[in-house]
């Protein structure tokens, strides 16, 4: 009975997609006929420019390919053609140094700079990196000075690294221009993406956790009897705070997935590391409990770079992570991030996740996900009471729960290193290139579509653009809702960007693992761990100047 | 037809060497040693602050060190002539393992003994004997030393089975020719697709067909690497897969070259199967057996690949080797000075290890064949 209703689900989505596709497919080939038959690009109200990028190739016409990534290149080159005559990059040569995760980033900029490469007449040589790799080799290029890229994409937290110690290009006034920078929601403006009062970094991306639940599981009657005959007070509903988390959880053990037929799962941690990456997902649980409205810091003391990973917020999120592994899926603890969020969560196990935004924009355009009708967002939840660091005791506040959205890795930017700086032509060329990149409208597509990137502009959220692109007007709703709540909401815990966070984080990684292996006879010992190996790694990279940057980083 | 006096290879021609000829070389041969330590000085004063000027880097010191050694060969024919050029089959490789093994090894060496994270602003530090003591009190350096005797120790498990896999293709069955090459194929995939092949989709907890047929067999929850002993166990069972077939077919290769009169004469002389293979084959192919052995050993020894892909050395260090630690402390904590100075000790524990065994195997072979 069950197969019978999975399978049902599965026919209705293919015949969505194969509608959807069809019309998709013929606003496509308009758009691409007006363009490919010589009619300016700037001809295109701007409005009509937006919606006909968001139809190629159309929400449920399948993933995305290497065509559609260089119509929508060319479509968006309307502002770069303001800025620069055409062939005026001939002869220049430019190595961009990128990702490669999951056939994206990367992929996505050789198709969009293509049409920009014809049009300026530069060349661009890349560079592919694994996202594990990634950290390793920037690190390196900069330690023993051999940069041998002139354009990066590049996390914020890695700031530190590489503008504290001047090896990026200052961003010109035109490129602000071009790239309406006033545009960015509020987190992404300075000090983000700014060291010292200079501007370096055009965005690409803005990372935060939000939360992803399954609609079927808490609209299930089965589950709310069931939930109400084991005496809760509360409603079968979406949780709101980590506590409603834990007990959910714990609840749905031994229960059967709606959706698949195979047994029901609450929330999903990943145990495994992720080149540190990982850490983000204690994070997003600690939050809540660590991230005190009246205290920007949560990770360290402000003023003397001590640990906090082993106070009692942060003891309470690991302790979480212990009580309910029984609960979680066999083999949870070989599971990385990316299991969780790709193979589990998008392919139908667990009902409770949080990650970045790729989530919700692969939940319906992803050819691997089958929860696209099934899936519901909300900002990451928040705890009945938060832990005040500075008084050392727990906190219950006035307003109601304490939520502190995570703001992971605050996204991906591009930039431009400072050995472009003495050829004026190659320094323009690169930021030509790096502002068709953050260009407002091609930034629109990428957040509509698997790119590894999420909304982090003002004008991403209007709702009536996305449900013209054929996303549904609830689902895109609640979707976008739980991103820009995440991105202003007051009490946001943002990362810190200073030099090595992610020594720390990885570190962290392998204490954890030693934790939920059960080596360490309490969560509180492990995390007494956590905190010397990190206050190590503080004194060999420098106190003094990780207290300076990290309180810049909190703009303090 | 002439020889030089006391030339025992007879060299055909003798050479007459002008004086100036001479002179030349040695000019040629000092002119180039002067620059090189001219351009190394310059720059090592450079980097050190001492003065202000210099490259940008180190290359052309190297474009000098290549200039050296081209000016060190020719100096051997424009001195020496005929006697030189024999000098010249040696002198390029002698020169290529001092500066692709030996200069690393030194290079190595040096910054094993420093602070040296790379988001540090301060650069490098020298620190001394520091990243020793740290290694001595470090649980995850002597966790993953625990794993790897562990790892080792199972290849005489693989050993056994390769012995039996190569005595089962050695003797008259159908198809030979057929298992010989199935037998062969996991040692053709690399193996980070056996990690990704084996290890992320068939032993994939839900729809992975190994899991599934855990599951008819009646293991309700398989999971195979949920548990520190199973998580090890999978890893040392996906290792083995890969590599046993390469020592199967050196065993194989052995048992074919070996003189089957040997076994008539024991069947003549009536001994019983086993005694015909513990008493003449196994000793005979002891020789065979101690090399396919030692060489796994040393695969073994830099297993990394499938921990790295499949479990990332958990659960909770489990799994981890000692390659696949250091691997995460020079990528993922760019602590460049402590993970040399992990790999160098490691380097010195394997050296050692296989010179004691080697030792072990020699005396082995002796007590075994009678050799003396």
């Amino acid at each position: 009975m069950k197969l019978g209703v999975y399978d049902k689900l599965m026919e209705m989505q293919a015949s969505r997609r194969g509608v959807l596709k069809g019309a998709a497919g013929a606003a496509a080939a308009l758009s691409a006929s007006t363009v490919l038959s010589g009619i300016p690009t700037s001809a295109f109200a701007q409005d009509d420019l937006r919606a006909a990028i968001l139809k190629i190739p159309g929400v449920g016409a399948g993933s995305p390919t290497d065509a559609d990534w260089q119509k929508v290149g060319e479509m968006c080159l309307g502002a770069t053609k303001a800025n620069v005559a055409e062939g005026e990059f001939a002869g220049v040569e430019l190595t961009f140094m990128g990702l490669n995760n999951q056939n994206l980033h990367n992929f996505l900029f050789r198709g969009f700079l293509k049409p920009w490469e014809a049009y300026t007449g530069a060349k661009i040589n890349w560079i592919d990196l694994a996202q594990a790799d990634y950290n390793a080799r920037l690190q390196q290029a900069i330690a023993t000075g051999t940069v041998d890229f002139d354009i990066a994409e590049m996390g914020a937290p890695f700031e530190g690294d590489v503008c504290g110690k001047g090896l990026a290009s200052e961003m010109p006034d035109w490129v602000k221009d071009q790239i309406e920078m006033d545009d960015y929601v509020g987190y992404l403006k300075a000090p983000v993406g700014t060291w010292a009062g200079k501007t370096y970094r055009v965005s690409i991306d803005g990372d935060c956790h939000n939360f992803n639940y399954r609609t079927d599981y808490f609209a299930n009657e089965d589950f709310a009897k069931a939930w109400k005959d084991a005496g809760n007070t509360t409603e079968w509903a979406p949780p709101a705070t980590w506590q409603e988390v834990q007990a959910q959880t714990k609840f749905l053990k031994g229960k059967t997935d709606p959706l698949s037929g195979l047994s029901a799962h609450g929330y999903l941690d990943p145990l495994k590391g992720w080149g540190g990456f990982g850490f983000y997902f204690l994070g997003s649980r600690a939050t809540a409990y660590a991230k005190h409205p009246d205290d920007p810091a949560w990770l360290f003391d402000a003023d003397t770079m001590k640990p906090r990973i082993n106070n009692p917020a942060w003891v309470r999120a690991i302790q979480d992570v212990l009580d309910v592994m029984p609960d979680q899926p066999a083999d949870q603890i070989n599971a990385d991030p990316g299991t969780t969020g790709f193979q589990q969560f998008l392919a139908g196990t667990g009902s409770m996740l949080s990650w970045w935004g790729d989530i919700g924009s692969s939940a319906k355009t992803s050819d691997t996900s089958v929860v696209g009708d099934v899936v519901g967002f909300s900002i990451l939840p928040g705890s009945d009471d938060v832990w005040n660091h500075k008084e050392n005791k727990w906190e219950t506040l006035a307003e109601g729960p304490n939520h502190a959205p995570n703001m992971a890795y605050i996204g991906w930017g591009v930039y431009v290193m400072a050995r472009v700086d003495s050829d004026e032509k190659k320094k323009k060329a690169a930021w030509s290139a790096a502002a068709h990149l953050g260009g407002k409208d091609l930034s629109l597509w990428c957040s509509a579509y698997p790119s590894g990137f999420q909304p982090y502009r003002q004008s991403h959220f209007n709702i009536q653009e996305w449900t013209e692109a054929g996303y549904e007007e609830a689902f895109i709703k609640d979707y976008l809702a739980s991103e820009a709540d995440s991105y202003n909401h007051p009490n946001a815990a943002i990362e810190p960007r200073i030099p090595g966070i992610f020594q720390y984080y990885s570190v962290a990684e392998d204490e954890l693992a030693k934790i939920y292996a059960g080596q360490y006879a309490s969560a509180q010992e492990g995390a007494d761990a956590i905190a010397v190996a990190w206050e190590k790694i503080t004194d060999q990279i420098g106190r003094d100047s990780q207290i300076e940057l990290y309180k810049a980083s909190l703009g303090m | 037809m002439s020889t030089a006096d006391g030339d025992l290879l007879h060299t055909v021609n003798v050479d007459t060497i002008s004086a100036s000829r001479i002179r030349l070389g040695r000019t040629l041969l000092w002119a180039s040693v002067a620059l090189m330590f001219l351009t190394f000085g310059v720059q090592a004063l450079f980097e050190t602050g001492v003065t202000p000027f210099g490259f940008d880097t180190w290359r052309p010191v190297l474009f000098t060190y290549c200039l050296w050694a081209f000016a060190l060969c020719m100096s051997r024919v424009m001195i020496y002539g005929e006697q030189g050029k024999k000098a010249l089959f040696v002198l390029p490789a002698v020169l290529f393992v001092l500066s692709m093994v030996v200069f690393p090894l030194v290079f190595g060496l040096w910054i094993s003994f420093s602070d040296w994270n790379l988001s540090s602003l301060t650069g490098r530090k020298f620190n001394g004997l520091d990243n020793f003591r740290q290694m001595l009190s470090d649980p995850f350096y002597w966790n993953a030393l625990y794993n790897m005797l562990i790892y080792v120790a199972a290849i005489i498990v693989e050993y056994a089975i390769a012995f039996g896999l190569a005595l089962l293709l050695n003797a008259d069955i159908r198809a030979r020719k057929f298992w010989r090459v199935t037998f062969l194929l996991p040692l053709m995939l690399s193996p980070v697709a056996v990690s990704w092949m084996v290890g992320k989709s068939m032993l994939e907890i839900r729809f992975g067909p190994l899991s599934r047929f855990a599951k008819w067999l009646g293991w309700e929850q398989p999971s195979f690497f949920g548990s520190p002993e199973i998580a090890k166990l999978t890893i040392m069972i996906m290792d083995a897969w890969t590599f046993i077939p390469f020592m199967m077919i050196m065993l194989l290769a052995g048992l074919q070259a070996m003189p089957k009169e040997v076994l008539e004469a024991a069947e003549v002389d009536g001994a019983s199967r086993w005694q015909r293979f513990w008493e003449v084959t196994f000793p005979l192919m002891l020789p065979v057996s101690i090399t396919a052995v030692m060489i796994r050993i040393i695969f073994k020894l830099k297993l990394a690949d499938i921990i790295i892909n499949v479990t990332s050395g958990g659960p909770g260090g489990a799994t981890d080797s000692v390659t696949s630690f250091i691997f995460r402390e020079y990528r993922d904590r760019s602590n460049v000075g402590y993970g040399t100075l992990l790999a160098m000790v490691y380097l010195v524990l394997i050296v050692i290890f296989m010179t004691v065994l080697l030792k072990i195997a020699d005396w082995l072979v002796r007590r075994a064949t009678g050799a003396r």
